[in-house]
C-alpha cells in the first residue's frame, strides 16, 4: 500500500498523490475499493427548463388574443396558426410527461382538448361548436379508447381504474351541456351521455370493490 | 384479481422525499468487504432468498393525493456490477422501480437503498442476512445448519463507546426464528408509538434503556430551551463536483484505538468523533469569522429505547453544537468539545426527551388541517422547513456502531462500510472486525476537512488507512494512466 507521509496514512488505490493533500505517495500501490466511474451529465435539468419556458410562451400567446377583436377578418388565419401550433406542442408535452401511464394520459388530453377547443370557440365569436361537437366527441372517444387500450396493453386494475372512471365521469359533462340547454345540435351530446351512462352502470357493477380500494388508497387522509 | 397491499408512508420518509434533490438524492449504501472475491451467481442466489423474506423491499413508492405511499411489486432485483458513483439517485416519481439495488466489486457486496424506504439499521439487517445467505452457499461445508446459529449479542458492554445511542445496535432481532421471520408492509413504528397518548412504556424498554444509559440525566438539570448559541452557525462551501457525485472518502483505522482516545475523555465514540470532526471543520475553514458555532445533526436509533422488529425508518436526529471562542488554540484538541458534545448530547437522546418530542412531531403532522392539504403543497412545505433547517447545521454525522454478523458470515467479513449520499459534509461510522470505518461524503470537491481529521487522529498514534474516489476530471485521467 502507498503511504502518505505528510498525514501518516496509508492509501489504497491507484492514487499516486494522496488525495488529502497532495503530497506525493511512497511505496507500492494497492488496488482500491472503488471502481473508476466516468464522469456523467444529465441534462434532465435542462430538458425541464426548456418545457417550462414553452408552456408559458404558449400560454402567454393564448392570452394575447384576447387583446385582439372577435372579428374574423383581423386576425383570422394567424390566430388559428398560432392556436393550433401552440395547442400541438401543450400536447407534446403532455404526453411526453405522462408517457409512462397511458391512463392518465388519455384524461389529461381530454382536459386539454376541451379547454383549449372552448377558448378556441370563445376567441371566434362563440358559434357554440366546441360544446355542441368537439367536447362530446373527444369525451366519448375518450371512454371508448381507453377501455380498448387497457385491454390490449394488459394494464392492471388498480393501474387505471380511477382513471378510467374519471373519463367516463368527463363523459358525463355534456349532459350537463343538454340541461342547461347550450347547444343547439343535441346530438353527439345525448350519445356521449349515454355511452357514458351505461359505461358507468358497467363499471360499477364490475368494478365497484376495485374502485373503492384504489380511491381509499390515493385519497387515504 | 391482484390488490395490493399498500401502506402510508410514515412520518419520518416524507421529508426525504421532499429534500432529494441532484446533489443529494437520499441515498445510503452498506457494504461489507469479503475475504474473497465475490461471486456474483451466488450473491443473486442470495439476494433472491433473502429478498422472499423482506416484503418491505418488494415495494414501489407511488403519489397518492394527500401522502405518498408504498405498494406491494411483482419486481424482482437483479445483482449488478457496481458500475455508477457512490449513493446514485435510486427513486424517480412515476416509475414502478424497486426502492433499492444490490451491487458487489471485488470484495464488496454492496446494498444501496432509497432512504423513504428503510433507515440504516433496517438496511443493515437486509445486508447481514444476504451475507449470511451468501456465505453459507459460498462455504457449503462449514456451516451449522440453522437453528443452531449464535444468538446476536446486543454488545451493551462497549457503551458508552459504540453503544450510545448515537449508534445502533446491529442487533438483529429475528437471528432467532431466523429464516421464518418476514418483513410485512407494516404500519410503521412512530405511528405504534407516538401516535396515541399512552403513557405506559413497552415492556422491557425502560429496563434496556436504563441499563445502557450509564448516567442517568440528573432530574434538576436546567433545561433552558433558549440557550441557543447567539452566534450565527458556519456552513463548509466549496467546489461543487462535476456530474453532482458525492466526494467519497473512507478512513479505516482499528476499532479499539480509536476507542482508546475516547475513553480517555469518558465519552461516547460518537461524540469524540463529532469532536474531531468539528476541529478538523475548525482548522480547515479559512477562519470562521463571525459564525462561530458548529452544529452537527446526530440520528438516534429508536429501537433501543422502543423495540421494533419493523426494518422502516425509526430513528430521530438530535441536535448538538458548539461555539469556538476567539482564544482557541491553532493546535487541534478534541478533548474538551468532546466533553461538551457529550455533556449535551446525553439529555437530549433519553427515551423521555425523544419521546416528547416526536410526540409533538406527530401530533403536528396528524394536525387535520394538515392533512388535507393536497401532497404537491406539503412537498414543498417541507423542503422549505428542509431548507431552513440546513441553514442551521454544518455537518451531520452517524455511527451504526459496533456489528457482529452471525456465523458463518461474520468470520468470512472485513471491514464493513456506511455511506450516505450528502447535502453538507457528513461522515458515517461503523465497525466490524475490529476495523472502524468513517466514509465521508460532501458535495464539495475540497478534502481539507479529512486531512485535518486523519491528521488528527495519526498524530494521536492511531493508523489510518483511506480510499477515495476519483471525482474530478484531473482524478480520473490520472486513474486510468
Amino acid at each position: 500500500m502507498r503511504h502518505c507521509s505528510a498525514c501518516g496514512v496509508d492509501v489504497e488505490g491507484p492514487w499516486t498523490r494522496c488525495p488529502l493533500c497532495a503530497t506525493a505517495l511512497t511505496g507500492q500501490a494497492a488496488p482500491g475499493p472503488f471502481p473508476v466511474v466516468p464522469l456523467r451529465f444529465s441534462r434532465r435539468r435542462v430538458l425541464r427548463m426548456l418545457a417550462l419556458a414553452s408552456i408559458a410562451v404558449v400560454l402567454v400567446s393564448f392570452a394575447v388574443q384576447l387583446l385582439f377583436g372577435r372579428d374574423p377578418a383581423g386576425i383570422g388565419v394567424l390566430r388559428s396558426v398560432i392556436l393550433g401550433v401552440g395547442s400541438m406542442w401543450l400536447v407534446v408535452l403532455m404526453a411526453v410527461g405522462t408517457r409512462r401511464n397511458v391512463a392518465k394520459g388519455t384524461v389529461y388530453l381530454v382536459v386539454l382538448t376541451g379547454l383549449v377547443c372552448v377558448y378556441w370557440d370563445y376567441l371566434t365569436g362563440w358559434h357554440g361548436w366546441s360544446l355542441a361537437y368537439a367536447v362530446p366527441i373527444v369525451c366519448a372517444c375518450s371512454v371508448i379508447a381507453l377501455a380498448v387500450t387497457v385491454r390490449v396493453m394488459r394494464i392492471e386494475v388498480g393501474e387505471h381504474i380511477l382513471y378510467s372512471a374519471l373519463t367516463v365521469v368527463l363523459g358525463l359533462v355534456p349532459l350537463v351541456f343538454l340541461a342547461l340547454d347550450w347547444v343547439r345540435s343535441p346530438l353527439p351530446s345525448a350519445i356521449c351521455g349515454a355511452l357514458s351512462c351505461v359505461v358507468l352502470a358497467l363499471f360499477l357493477l364490475a368494478r365497484g370493490p376495485e374502485m373503492r380500494h384504489e380511491l381509499a388508497k390515493r385519497l387515504h387522509l | 384479481m391482484t390488490r395490493r397491499a399498500w401502506v402510508r408512508l410514515d412520518n419520518a420518509s416524507n421529508i426525504f422525499l421532499a429534500a432529494r434533490n441532484d446533489i443529494d438524492p437520499k441515498v445510503f449504501r452498506i457494504s461489507a468487504e469479503l475475504d474473497h472475491e465475490v461471486d456474483p451467481g451466488l450473491l443473486q442466489q442470495a439476494l433472491d432468498a433473502t429478498y422472499e423474506r423482506y416484503r418491505l423491499y418488494h415495494a414501489v413508492l407511488r403519489r397518492g393525493v394527500f401522502w405518498h405511499y408504498l405498494q406491494d411489486s411483482d419486481l424482482r432485483p437483479c445483482v449488478t456490477l457496481e458500475d455508477q458513483h457512490t449513493c446514485a439517485p435510486i427513486y424517480r416519481p412515476d416509475r414502478r422501480e424497486l426502492l433499492f439495488r444490490v451491487m458487489h466489486h471485488r470484495r464488496r457486496i454492496i446494498l444501496e437503498l432509497f432512504h423513504a424506504l428503510s433507515d440504516g439499521t433496517g438496511a443493515l439487517w437486509f445486508l447481514s442476512d444476504m451475507v449470511e445467505a451468501y456465505v453459507r452457499l459460498r462455504h457449503p461445508r462449514q456451516v451449522p445448519g440453522p437453528g443452531q446459529v449464535p444468538a446476536q449479542n446486543d454488545d451493551p458492554s462497549d457503551a458508552p463507546a459504540a453503544g450510545g445511542p448515537g449508534s445502533a445496535s446491529a442487533g438483529n432481532p429475528h437471528t432467532e426464528d431466523l429464516v421464518q421471520t418476514v418483513h410485512e408492509l407494516t404500519t410503521d413504528s412512530f405511528t405504534h408509538y407516538f401516535r396515541r397518548r399512552r403513557r405506559q412504556e413497552p415492556a422491557g424498554a425502560d429496563a434496556d434503556a436504563g441499563a445502557r444509559r450509564p448516567a442517568p440525566v440528573p432530574a434538576d438539570r436546567p433545561r433552558n430551551p433558549r440557550r441557543k448559541p447567539r452566534t450565527k452557525v458556519y456552513r463548509v462551501t466549496g467546489t461543487r463536483t462535476p456530474d453532482n457525485r458525492p466526494r467519497t472518502v473512507e478512513l479505516t483505522m482499528p476499532a479499539d484505538q480509536a476507542l482508546q482516545l475516547a475513553r480517555a475523555e469518558g465519552v461516547s465514540l460518537t461524540m469524540y468523533l463529532t469532536a474531531v470532526f468539528f476541529e478538523s471543520i475548525r482548522l480547515s475553514s479559512p477562519g470562521l469569522g463571525r459564525a462561530r458555532t458548529l452544529v452537527a445533526s446526530v440520528p438516534v436509533n429508536l429501537r433501543q429505547f422502543f423495540p421494533s422488529t419493523s426494518p422502516r425508518n425509526f430513528f430521530a436526529i438530535v441536535r448538538v453544537a458548539h461555539t469556538y471562542d476567539e482564544t482557541t488554540p491553532d493546535a487541534a484538541d478534541p478533548g474538551p468539545v468532546s466533553r461538551e458534545l457529550e455533556r449535551r448530547f446525553r439529555p437530549k437522546a433519553t427515551p423521555e426527551a425523544l419521546e416528547k418530542s416526536l410526540r409533538r412531531l406527530i401530533r403536528f403532522e396528524r394536525m387535520p388541517v394538515l392533512r388535507i392539504v393536497p401532497r404537491p403543497v406539503k412537498d414543498v412545505l417541507l423542503r422549505l422547513i428542509n431548507w431552513i433547517s440546513n441553514r442551521r447545521l454544518t455537518v451531520a454525522v452517524s455511527n451504526l456502531g459496533r456489528v457482529t454478523l452471525p456465523e458463518p458470515a461474520d468470520s468470512h467479513v472485513r471491514r464493513m462500510l456506511f455511506h450516505v449520499s450528502a447535502v453538507r459534509p457528513q461522515f458515517c461510522a461503523m465497525s466490524h472486525a475490529g476495523l472502524l470505518t468513517i466514509s465521508f461524503t460532501s458535495p464539495f470537491t475540497q478534502t481539507d476537512h479529512i486531512r485535518e481529521f486523519a491528521r488528527t487522529l495519526t498524530s494521536r498514534g492511531v493508523d489510518v488507512t483511506v480510499a477515495a474516489a476519483q471525482v474530478t476530471e484531473d482524478e480520473l485521467k490520472e486513474s486510468r494512466r
